[in-house]
């Protein structure tokens, strides 16, 4: 039986292949389509993970146990301390801070300050040769300026040993020294110079400070206990634990971002089974006659279903393979946005290395031809169970035996339903991930009552183009045709519109959350944005808010005579609990402005600007699961202290959620007055480049100072939202590739296997024209249907991705909004992508050779 | 009772680039040996921070109550890295002005046993440094203090055992060189001030595992400061310290040059009973290699046994090292330092002494001591 098949196999797929090699790539395209979508959104997801956890690893090195503080930086008396700790067997100091380079724009380093005396346990990358004795020691001690660079940053501009550069700490200049070259393995970020730890202090302005002490242990399973030991000696708010936490924090961090990511890329993938459905039903109906010769010649049941599955494996495991190599090249492109994406919502990666798991390859590859198997699993079943003697007059279509059962349209609603109460679990109950269940049951609600829509439609417009024919004569009867021939091929043409639809309904329902949630913060924006100036280091704007402004450039800007009154922002984490959270320390003014949730607003500022309490953000609420009144423990210096709950605001600056201190509450507990920048309230806008002028002829000669109007500041603060949903984007514009490929492809089909109940037509005195027109009115009436159908799913679609899947996810509250200029349009350019779908196979219908379409009748 | 077993890579790491440093060029602001500097004790005890290069190196003979024979050394370094007058006590606690490092070596001469161990420290914290109170030099628990000008107190500590000593000089310090400089190279400006003590009687412990030893013996400290003492042409020094039964004493240093051969700045010092001293020029001694030992480390080949004649003192003698291995290896540059036997005739009567030899150059080029 094994080589009979493949005999079989040869002569009834292979030659079928070669014969109509269009479908056969479509069939391909549109999984290889699937594929490489998939597997490049994981492969942009693992680089990022893997590149934020590479520099953890290299900063961290081989430790055991590092002790840091999360506010406040750690006093560097907790060295000696942790060093004489029973139980650790080695201890060495970290300094880190981030430097911008005024000479290569945009550019930054990260300095790791480390002591070569103590880091040799440690140590994961090596100075030029410190272990085999070229490092020269003197170099590195003597001076201030000496950093040790990555190979990969000297090359990138051009750096050799002895060269010097400008970095910009705080606003202020420094010389540093390009002294060593460091040799380093693994996929870290390039971005970072290493240099001694006592010049760092002075670099960063850090005397007498640490950011970490890492540890290793005698005896590292007894690691509980050492930490339970060592937490004695550590001030309040130090916290110490292995290293890999900030990188498990991280993760978990970035989980939902990337789950967002994976389950739209998936979607390319079902738009993509839609497809294979239909391909692999079209072969089927294309072949009754050779199937019902195969069994009359004893082929099985079995035998049958195995050669059109194959078919599709065959042509599956084509189309996932060349998917990969597509997944690996659209990787690149999709790399540098996700992981721009991440800096700016969550942390700073800067993904030198795109990670290549064999195992992602195997996995998108599995999954490709899982769908492949899947969705060719039920036309291999008919074709299966073909009755051979049916199958073999010709006379028969395939199609004539499938009625529209209402077990169709039940199942439809029902998933609809199913869809509401997913949704309603994944707001209340959680996890968050149900929400995908939902946006599955309407994909699959909407596509089920697909059949049933298409007969209603069907039989409404031949009914419409009847009333037609009356008033215009003979004009409308190949409308009236083609309207009656939807319901005809039935499950086929179904199959054909769910796709369609499917892709129309994420295009809208993408298109429709992310407009709505543009909007949304465009009112929050409007609503809280209104000082009249943003002053803060432009470092901060490059690595996130590490550099402070200077006292006196807040103090000059708090004393312009055009000033009406400031406010100043400071961001840092902070432990809370077991977990880091975000906390914004702000001055407070009277111009201040927040959107509260619910509560008397003003009565809440006025309250949070007195009294030691917090506002906190409602993504923040609905993560950490408290309510205004509640209070939250937050960990000072002198210990845990607990900060009641003032207020809940709308924010959407980030997912994680975030606390607001006033500064005055910041300063009692924590001792610390520094901020990253300064909101300005002027007298009368006017004055706005006056003060901004005065200041930059003061503090800002050199652009040490990102300084924005509110006007400006608005338009960042919109090319960071596109620039998140960039990845958005991508994905949408790859589903329309997708539909509008489904689109060219179902009616390349439709056609083809028509040809012998077109020549029917011809044959009964049908003109070519009419046969042309026959065709472009059922690809039209098509058309509007997909449009119709996935308008209204994909506005389902999009109720579940904002009022759903961003607030289970990311707790935000989005107000929906359409973007009704592109919504109108959508339709459009369905209806016209499958007029322009039908106008060739319709053209080539026209010149269909009568006597071969007709041999069998 | 073994510290480190040598193999270990941290120490290696540790060491490495230390010693680079410790023989490496120097800057326009630290001061040179010149002539004429007047030795005073106990101030001469003390750092010189305004030299680059300094250290403090006592090695000794010892046994315990059993007769068990012990060679130590324990040495401390001092390596300026910026001079005085760039210094800013405000700036960062972990800026380093000086390096310090410090070897301990002991030989089990029973056993057969050497071991070794080098700490290095920034000091940041206090847990190194120099010059405070009654410490002359410490790392960690490592300890050299004096009590007045001719008593000193050493401890080092090791994984398996700890040494107390106490040691008090039966003797006065000796300068050696002439006019206050010991010359070491033939090229001008290559010397250092260098004086030593040149027998102090020892006694202390050795504790391991919580059970003490007592000990007792005879040890030898030199201090020797300079900046860029080692000139181009010299590939390392061979040096000797005797302490003969008879109460004399002598050190003698060898410079060889690159090209084979000695520098005729090599020089020595006989001690007289009573204190008296003759410098010897290089003229004025011969040494003979006659025995080597190849270290398995890293293949050197070291000259353990030399005969050496001093024809102005009519002696001629032998040393032997009492232990073969006493390589200390340590890094980049790894040196041979042990306590050794003297035996031979000065006058015509047989001399026996024991004392310390040191061998540099050996195992791979020394970067010098230069400028």
């Amino acid at each position: 039986m094994k080589a009979q098949y493949f005999r079989i196999f040869r002569w009834h797929v292979l030659r079928h292949l070669r014969r109509h090699p269009l479908l056969a790539a479509l069939n391909i395209l549109s999984m290889a389509l699937g594929v490489a979508v998939y597997l490049a959104t994981q492969i942009a997801n693992q680089s990022a993970n893997r590149a934020f956890a590479a520099t953890v690893d290299m900063v961290a090195g081989k430790a055991d146990l590092q002790i840091t503080a999360a506010a406040r930086n750690l006093p560097e008396t907790v060295l000696p301390m942790a060093a004489s700790a029973v139980g650790v067997s080695a201890a060495t100091p970290l300094v880190r801070g981030f430097v911008t380079l005024p000479d290569f724009p945009g550019e930054y380093l990260e300095i790791l300050g480390i002591d070569v005396f103590t880091n040799g346990p440690f140590r994961t990358f090596d100075p030029a040769g410190f272990d085999s004795g070229e490092f020269d020691l003197q170099h590195w001690l003597e001076r201030p300026g000496p950093i040790a660079v990555t190979r990969e940053f000297a090359a990138k501009h051009h750096l050799k040993a002895g060269d010097r550069i400008r970095a910009r700490v705080n606003t202020i200049d420094r010389e540093l020294e390009v002294g060593f070259i460091v040799r380093s393995e693994g996929a870290f970020d390039s971005n970072f110079a290493a240099m001694d730890i006592g010049w760092a202090q002075e670099l960063l302005g850090r005397r007498g400070e640490l950011s970490a002490v890492q540890l290793r242990l005698a005896n590292p399973p007894e690691r509980e206990k050492a930490v339970a030991d060592i937490r004695k000696i550590l001030p309040k708010d130090a916290t110490v634990a292995g290293p890999a936490q900030r990188t498990d924090e991280v993760n978990k961090m970035l989980a939902g971002f990337e789950l967002n990511l994976a389950a739209m890329s998936l979607l390319s993938l079902v738009v993509g089974m839609f497809l294979i459905y239909n391909t692999v039903s079209a072969s089927v109906a294309r072949r009754g006659h050779e199937i019902g010769i195969l069994r009359s010649l004893g082929v099985t049941r079995t035998e049958v279903r195995a050669l059109f599955l194959g078919e599709a494996i065959f042509l599956g495991s084509i189309g996932a393979t060349l998917g990969l190599g597509g997944g690996l090249f659209l990787a690149k492109f999709l790399v540098g946005t996700v992981a721009e994406t991440i800096s700016s919502l969550y942390v700073l990666v800067s993904v030198q290395h795109v990670v290549l798991n064999p195992w992602t390859f195997f996995l998108a590859w599995v999954i490709g031809l899982a769908s492949v198997v899947i969705s060719a699993w039920l036309p291999a079943h008919a074709a299966a169970n073909l009755d051979p003697v049916r199958a073999l007059h010709r006379g028969a279509t395939l199609e004539s035996s499938v009625n529209p059962s209402p077990a169709w349209w039940r199942s439809g609603l029902i998933s609809l339903v199913l869809a509401a109460v997913f949704s309603f679990f994944a707001l209340s109950t959680g996890p968050p991930w149900l929400g995908f269940v939902a946006t599955f049951f309407v994909l699959a609600g909407f596509s089920l009552l697909v059949p049933w829509s298409t007969m209603r439609f069907s039989s409404g417009a031949r009914k419409l183009f009847r009333i037609w024919r009356r008033h215009r004569g003979k004009a409308a009867i190949e409308a009236e045709l083609g309207a009656a021939n939807l319901s005809r091929a039935l499950l086929r043409n179904s199959i054909t519109m769910a796709a369609l639809a499917a892709a129309v309904a994420m295009t809208v329902g993408v298109s429709v959350m992310v407009f709505s949630f543009r909007e949304t913060v465009a009112t929050w924006i409007n609503d809280t944005l209104i000082a009249d100036l943003f002053v803060s280091p432009a470092a901060n704007e490059i690595v996130g808010p590490s550099s402070f402004v200077l006292p006196a450039a807040v103090q000059f800007l708090a004393d312009h005579p055009d000033v009406e009154t400031i406010d100043t922002f400071r961001e840092m984490e902070l432990p809370m609990g077991g977990d880091t959270v975000t906390v914004a320390v702000i001055r407070g003014s009277e111009r201040r402005r927040f959107q509260f949730v619910r509560g008397n607003g003003p009565e809440i500022l006025r309250r949070f600007l007195a009294e030691p309490c917090v506002l906190v953000s409602e993504s923040f609420a609905r993560r950490h699961h408290v309510q205004t009144g509640q209070s939250i423990e937050l960990t000072t210096p002198e210990g845990a202290r607990q900060f009641p709950v003032a207020g809940t605001f709308y924010d959407y600056s980030r997912d994680q959620g975030i606390v607001y201190l006033s500064q005055r509450s910041f300063v009692q507990f924590w001792h610390d007055d520094r901020v990253n920048g300064v909101a300005v309230y002027l007298k009368h806008a006017g004055s706005a480049e006056a003060v901004t002028n005065a200041f930059r002829e003061k503090f800002n000669r050199d652009g040490q100072f990102a300084i924005y109007s509110n006007r400006l500041l608005r338009t960042r603060v919109f090319e960071i939202f596109d620039q998140t949903f960039a990845v958005t984007y991508v994905l949408r514009t790859i589903a329309v590739i997708v539909a509008i490929t489904g689109i060219f492809l179902s009616f390349t089909i439709l056609i083809a296997e028509r040809s012998r109940e077109l020549a029917i037509v011809r044959a009964l005195g049908g003109s070519r024209g009419q046969i042309r027109r026959l065709l472009l009115w059922e690809t039209a009436l098509l058309g509007v249907l997909a449009a119709v159908i996935g308008m209204a799913s994909g506005l389902c679609l999009a109720l579940v991705l904002t009022g759903v899947i961003n607030r289970a996810f990311f707790g935000w509250t989005i107000q929906l909004a359409f973007p009704w200029r592109s919504l109108a349009l959508t339709p459009l350019w369905i209806f016209a992508a499958a007029v322009v779908a039908g106008v060739l196979p319709a053209w080539r219908a026209g010149r269909l050779v009568l006597a071969e379409s007709l041999r069998n009748e | 009772m073994c510290f480190q077993p040598r193999s270990r890579a941290a120490h290696r790491a540790a060491a490495t680039g230390l010693i680079v440093l410790a023989l490496s060029a120097v800057g326009a602001d630290w001061k040179t040996a010149e002539p004429g500097w007047q030795y005073q004790f106990p101030r001469d005890h003390h750092a010189h921070g305004d030299f680059k290069t300094e250290w403090w190196y006592f090695t000794g003979n010892l046994v315990d109550d059993q007769d068990h024979r012990f060679g130590y050394e324990l040495t401390f370094f001092r390596q300026g890295i910026r001079p005085m007058a760039d210094r800013d006590p405000n700036s960062s606690r972990f800026i380093v002005d000086d390096l310090k490092f410090a070897h301990f070596a002991l030989t089990d001469v029973a056993k057969q046993h050497f071991h070794f161990e080098q700490k290095t420290s920034r000091g940041a914290f206090g847990e190194a440094g120099f010059d405070e109170g009654q410490r002359l030099a410490w790392i960690d628990n490592w300890t050299l203090s004096s009590s007045g000008q001719d008593s000193f107190d050493l401890l080092a500590t090791g994984p398996q055992g700890e040494i107390h000593l106490h040691l008090r000089a039966t003797k006065a310090p000796v300068a050696h060189g002439e006019n206050g400089v010991s010359i070491k190279a033939a090229t001008s400006g290559h010397a250092s001030h260098y004086y030593s003590i040149p027998r102090l009687e020892t006694t202390g412990e050795f504790v391991v595992q919580g059970k003490a030893r007592p000990l007792h013996g005879e040890s030898w400290f030199d201090h020797e400061w300079a900046t860029g003492q080692l000139a181009e042409n010299q590939a390392g020094w061979d040096w000797i310290c005797l302490q003969w039964e008879d109460g004399t004493e002598l050190m003698l240093y060898q410079m060889r040059l690159k090209t084979g051969g000695a520098d005729s700045s090599s020089s020595g010092t006989w001690i007289a009973a009573n204190g008296a001293t003759t410098h010897l020029r290089s003229s004025d001694f011969r040494m003979t290699p006659i025995a080597f030992w190849k270290s398995k480390t890293n293949g050197a080949q070291y000259p353990i046994a030399w005969r050496i004649s001093l024809p102005g003192q009519r002696a001629e003698f032998v040393i032997r090292a009492a232990l073969e291995d006493q390589e200390l290896a340590l890094g980049p540059i790894t040196y041979w330092e042990g306590a050794i036997d003297a035996s031979g005739t000065r006058d015509g009567q047989a001399i026996k002494g024991r004392g310390y030899l040191e061998l540099t150059g050996y195992a791979g080029p020394l970067s010098g001591l230069s400028r």
